[in-house]
């Protein structure tokens, strides 16, 4: 950085590095960045005209400090404590003062479960699944037709179950999805890459139509109306208690507690899914089944002629990654309490691909952080842009200097409104310039700075989305 | 993957002497226009006999899926009528599926993108159109130059727009891992609708885009060519004070009209929809009336629809066949008859010893994104022309069509697009006239009846039709 | 004497090029035999065959008293044939302990209920494979870099990582696709020292394809040659070295120049 400087100036540079990476001051560092995201969210004036830009800023800040924790050369234990004091703590006394950091802390819990599951996919063994959301749609719906009130056969003939089924029926949405997982995968996970991605496409297309049209002649889905009023874990009287004890202790007033704590009953529940899909992944990969997935997505003809059964080993990665889908989709019918054959589109499994693509493919520290950047980006970002838009145009307000004013701006070019515009371009820019992705697995990370200057015509037979040509060293904000 | 293209048993590599006519079959007539026109004549006929024998045999099991239908006499009153639709979605299908292939044959990559230069087509297509219909003189125009300038600033549009693409997205690439592309391909595709959508929607306030077709000066478009098969039009009813002379045989595409002030005008490869409900599945009514309680100058409307036994070919059905047929004849000769032509054979052969050989590999595969996005935005605009209806998302569906189409034939092989668009198209317009008969299938699965196509073909012969077996070299 | 391998009337075309006629020969136990032949005999298509990879048109394929025929590769290589492949196929990213770990996939009783709860019987299965893929790394001469990446190393060490990979199955028959080419004359001495010991001490039965003769006679105890996926000759390398239609099929193959392309082997 300082190459061409006089060598005192160097000397200094290097010892404010030496002393910047001192365990106390690097904790130091971090808790500070910690504490003060935390005293920005909690600070934001909500009737300033600039709030949604201020909050555009201020939440994404408090949700990366887990990962800044994380990514810290603290010690092992600090940075568990840090960090649950994170999740359990201070995010749900957050999610109180502004229940909507809750509901995204919710939709980041289950988005990255899935990213988690689709990595299993593609990036450990290297199949590229673009139906993914079809698994998530059948965990869904499982809970749904269930529990709905709909006319479906299941209500008409009295199948309806209690609420407390949900967590069997969490299991359940394992097992079938799974099932289904491998029923799909069975014939066409002899298929070459590319042939692959087409057919799981159409499959997630065929999902959606059928969940569509099965309304006849028996009334499964309910068709394109979907299904309203899905069943609710229930929700434990202690849950109440707490939140209202937590409301009572940072004299935060709550206007529905019980809603409150529904919410937070379902953030627990999330990060508990969670934490259990990244245990199985760690302990997935981190196995002769992880070692055989990456030899196939290195190099299929080698791998199976080593002895690893290649349809059985998709197969497996395949009934995984869905397993997983299956049970969050289960939490996610549980939690919206409505779903239709919309809410399971292709641009769902494309914002999924998208997180396991900007996070880093195949690692999972990685696909969690792309998890929360592109549902931040999704739910949170584009969304307050077009809120700081409207609130700047309804005030009628002219950017200095070039003299425009925001009214001027066509009502069609909300940018909550394009969304897939974006993703598309965030999976085009990261595919050219950083197929490793924001914070690469080590192992790709080392294969990339040993490839750099070397031709890489050698792997084009690989089915695996390998780096191709980095520019750099990944360097989060907090290291 | 053998790259082998329109090659007529005349061209380089056969020896001519053998067979009818070798004087003949050595001209250039032969090779660049009768062979390739009997190529497909010969696809059609194939496809149409094949579909017509399996519909019989389904008539022959099922003789009456519904009280009081016959399923024999249903097909073979609509069978001219299903025969004309699929060529016309055939060829669409293979228009677009020719994209897929040539750039699947110099590249060895799924251009998941190219159902969005297609849509990109139809777009532009309407935009010129709607710019002509706006300057009121559309009625002046001949309509031979009207079609033909439509259809070349789609091409035009959609070639740039696939050259671009190439040049910025995928060219970078080259060389990567095959996922690599694969994933840029799919952001481009979204990337491509939004502006599309953002671009209409600035300019137009509006991204449902609906041709100038209904413009009074185009009678010579919306006026079907009525083919009466036994003599029995019909004709001389009124329905809400507007006078209609023909109307309708099952598989017959109205327009034009209203029915309690609902426009018959969305309708979608014959399909007659009002409101979204399909009007072949009799799942339509009117002021609460079903189709056989509707009376029509005395006459109720099922039994007008069984008496008439007229086909109305549309003109738009022609003008995608006739548009089709002198494009293909022009990427054979170019393609086989030309030096650039000859550049990209080579190119597909194998990239490095073309590149050693003097043929500059760059610019031929932006010639070959040039040609398929060209193809590909002809398709886009005749669909269009004929839908009526087109918006950013058209794309999607007819693409992935396309492309099972494609692999149906043998991806890479430019015939194989040709015989998979004409059969998928045909497949297509069968179960589509036919399925209605069956109340708990309905049309609604037709596609998911593609995709299961799709995924058989790949699993049982993943080389298509007419596509080689290759095993994986080690 | 058995033969552990017959190959009986083995054929394979690609197209209208026939790349593996009528291809007969047995290898005994115990032995080291070479395939040769010059470019686009047939050879590579030969293994290929054996492996699984390709499925024959026709002929029998006995290995240890079982036929191959119809087997998947992975299930050949359970069976006791390992190979290495003529171009390097290591798993490149992987560390070179990886690569042999995965080599002993289809040694390993491995249920997903068990990787997922960390029983006490996968953590052992863990250590002991890798203490043996340890040993092989080893037994090829590469002690101490298993946790390289294995595109991180020489050529030649990555010859030796695919050997050592292709022996943690516990293969009773090795095949070795040209293991020797792009090697100086000191490292060919060392690789044929190697395949020496992996029949002595491992007992290993191997067959390689060779173009260099020196290794070829040096190494083998029966040579069988391929010329347009025909065996036209077998025998001892004396034997081999004056046979006159082998001599044609080389020199008279030089004289007309290397027309031929990379049909059916490559």
């Amino acid at each position: 950085m300082t190459t061409a400087s006089a060598s005192p100036s160097t000397n200094s540079w290097s010892a404010f590095r030496t002393w910047l990476t001192q365990p106390l001051v690097m904790g130091a560092m971090v808790i500070g960045y910690v504490a003060l995201s935390i005293l920005i969210l909690i600070s934001l004036d909500r009737t300033s005209l600039w709030y949604p830009a201020a909050n555009i800023c201020a939440f994404p800040l408090f949700v990366l400090s887990p990962i800044i924790v994380l990514l810290s050369p603290l010690p092992a234990r600090l940075k568990l404590t840090i960090m649950l004091a994170l999740i359990v703590v201070v995010t749900p006394i957050i999610g109180l003062t502004n229940t909507t950091y809750l509901e995204l802390a919710i939709q980041i819990s289950i988005f990255a479960g899935l990213a988690l599951g689709l990595n299993i996919v593609v990036g450990f063994a290297g199949l590229l699944d673009l139906g993914y959301i079809a698994f998530f749609a059948v965990g869904a719906y499982l809970w749904a037709m269930f529990t709905s009130p709909a006319p479906t056969i299941f209500q008409i003939n009295g199948w309806l179950v209690p609420d407390w089924a949900f967590f069997i029926f969490l299991i359940i949405g394992v097992v079938l999805a799974g099932i289904v997982g491998i029923m799909l995968g069975l014939p066409v996970l002899r298929l070459r890459g590319d042939y692959l991605a087409i057919v799981t496409l159409g499959f997630g297309e065929m999902i959606k139509i059928i969940a569509r049209n099965a309304d006849q002649p028996a009334n499964l889905t309910n068709g394109a109306q979907g299904l309203h009023g899905i069943g609710r874990p229930p929700l434990p009287g202690f849950a109440v208690d707490f939140t209202n004890g937590l409301s009572g202790l940072f004299s935060i007033p709550l206007s529905n507690p019980e809603t409150v704590a529904r919410q937070l009953m379902f953030y627990f529940l999330g990060i508990g899914i969670l934490f259990i899909v990244i245990l199985v992944a760690r302990r997935l990969e981190d196995s002769a089944i992880g070692r055989a997935w990456t030899a196939i997505r290195e190099d299929e003809t080698a791998a199976i002629a080593m002895g690893v059964p290649l349809v059985r080993m998709k197969l497996m990665a395949f009934a995984s990654g869905a397993s997983f889908a299956g049970a969050i989709g289960v939490l996610f019918a549980a939690k919206q309490t409505f779903i239709d054959p919309k809410s399971f589109e292709l641009m769902q499994s494309i914002t999924i691909l998208a997180m396991v693509i900007v996070g880093g493919i195949g690692g999972i520290r990685g696909v969690l952080l792309g998890a929360i950047v592109v549902t931040l980006l999704d739910l949170h970002i584009l969304k307050n842009l077009s809120l700081q838009l409207n609130a700047l145009r309804n005030v009628n307000f002219v950017i200095p200097i070039i003299d425009y004013p925001i009214r001027n701006w066509p009502s069609q070019l909300e940018p909550s409104k394009y969304q897939p515009f974006v993703f598309g371009l965030i999976l085009v820019i990261m595919m050219i310039f950083r197929p490793a992705g924001l914070l690469p697995e080590p192992r790709r990370k080392m294969e990339l700075m040993e490839a750099r200057g070397e031709d890489s015509g050698d792997d084009d037979d690989t089915d695996m989305p390998a780096p191709a040509a980095p520019k750099r060293q990944p360097a989060p904000s907090g290291d | 993957m053998t790259s082998q293209t329109l090659t007529p048993p005349g061209a380089a590599g056969y020896t001519v002497s053998k067979g009818l006519l070798p004087a003949l079959r050595a001209t250039w007539v032969y090779r660049f226009v009768l062979f390739p026109i009997g190529q497909i004549l010969v696809f059609i006929a194939a496809a149409a006999v094949v579909m017509t024998i399996l519909s019989y045999i389904l008539a022959f099991f099922v003789p009456e899926p519904r009280a009081n239908i016959v399923l024999a006499d249903q097909i073979a009153k609509q069978l001219p009528g299903m025969i004309i639709s699929g060529i016309s979605i055939g060829f669409v299908y293979s228009m677009v599926a020719l994209g897929y292939t040539l750039v699947y044959g110099v590249l060895k990559f799924i251009n998941f993108a190219h159902s969005e230069i297609f849509m990109i087509g139809s777009v532009a297509g309407f935009e010129v159109m709607t710019r002509i219909s706006a300057s009121g003189a559309i009625g002046a125009w001949n309509p031979v130059i009207l079609i033909l300038v439509i259809v070349v600033t789609a091409m035009l549009i959609s070639g740039l727009v696939a050259v671009v693409v190439e040049r910025v997205a995928y060219r970078p690439l080259r060389g990567a891992p095959r996922l690599v592309p694969l994933i840029t391909a799919i952001g481009v595709s979204f990337v491509l609708i939004d502006s599309t959508r953002g671009l209409m929607a600035i300019t137009r306030n509006d991204f449902n885009l609906t041709y100038p077709t209904n413009d009074p000066a185009l009678t010579w478009l919306t006026t079907p060519i009525n083919v009466v098969i036994n003599g029995a039009s019909v004709g001389g009813f009124n329905i809400g004070g507007t006078a209609y002379t023909t109307i309708i045989a099952d598989s017959a595409e109205v327009s034009g009209f209203e029915i309690s002030g609902t426009p018959i005008s969305e309708y979608y490869y014959g399909g007659v929809t009002i409101g979204g409900r399909d009007l072949r599945a009799n799942q339509i009514e009117v002021n609460g009336a079903r189709p056989d309680e509707i009376l029509i100058a005395g006459q109720n409307l099922r039994d007008i629809q069984r008496a008439a036994n007229v086909v109305n070919v549309r003109v738009t059905s022609m003008i995608i066949v006739i548009s089709a047929v002198l494009m293909l004849l022009a990427l054979n000769y170019f393609v086989n008859g030309t030096k650039m032509g000859r550049g990209i054979r080579a190119v597909s052969q194998d990239q490095s010893t073309a590149g050693l050989m003097g043929v500059n590999v760059n610019r031929m595969i932006s010639l070959t994104f040039f040609i398929g996005g060209a193809f590909g935005g002809a398709a886009g605009a005749l669909f269009g022309l004929n839908v009526g209806t087109v918006t950013p998302y058209v794309g999607f569906i007819p693409g992935l069509k396309a492309f099972t189409a494609a692999v149906l034939g043998g991806i890479g092989n430019v015939t194989g697009a040709l015989l998979g668009g004409l059969t998928l198209g045909m497949v297509e317009s069968f179960l589509n006239g036919i399925l209605v008969y069956f109340p708990a299938f309905g049309q609604r699965y037709t596609d998911v009846f593609a995709f299961s196509v799709l995924i058989l073909i790949l699993i049982f012969r993943p080389s298509g039709i007419l596509g080689e077996r290759v095993d994986e070299k080690v | 004497m058995t033969a552990l391998l017959e190959v009986k009337n083995l054929a394979k075309s690609f197209g209208g090029i026939k790349a593996v006629r009528d291809v007969t020969i047995d290898i005994q136990a115990h032995s080291i035999s070479s395939i040769i032949g010059p470019n686009g005999a047939g050879k590579t298509t030969f293994f290929n065959l054996l492996t699984g990879i390709y499925k024959p048109d026709e002929g029998k394929i006995i290995f240890d008293g079982r036929s191959l025929i119809g087997l998947r590769p992975d299930q050949v290589n359970k069976a006791g044939v390992a190979r290495t492949f003529q171009t390097i196929r290591l798993f490149a990213g992987m560390t070179v302990l990886e690569n042999v770990m995965v080599g002993m996939h289809s040694r390993l009783t491995i249920s997903l209920p068990q990787t997922l709860l960390r029983t006490r019987a996968f953590r052992e299965q863990e250590q002991r494979v890798r203490e043996r893929a340890s040993e092989l790394l080893r037994f090829v001469g590469l002690a101490g870099r298993g946790d390289e990446i294995s595109r991180n190393l020489p050529y030649g060490d990555q010859r030796r990582v695919e050997i050592a990979r292709a022996l943690a199955s516990d293969p009773k028959l090795i095949l070795l696709d040209e293991p020797t080419a792009g090697m100086n004359p000191n490292e060919s001495d060392e690789a044929m020292t190697l395949f020496r010991r992996v029949r002595d001490e491992l007992g290993v039965t191997v067959v390689l394809i060779e173009h260099d003769m020196r290794v070829v006679m040096g190494i083998s105890e029966h040579i069988s040659v391929l010329d347009y996926g025909e065996k036209i000759a077998e025998g001892t390398p004396a034997e081999i070295r004056s046979n006159m239609r082998v001599i044609e099929a080389y020199l008279g193959r030089r004289a007309i120049g290397t027309k031929e392309g990379a049909h059916g082997a490559a």
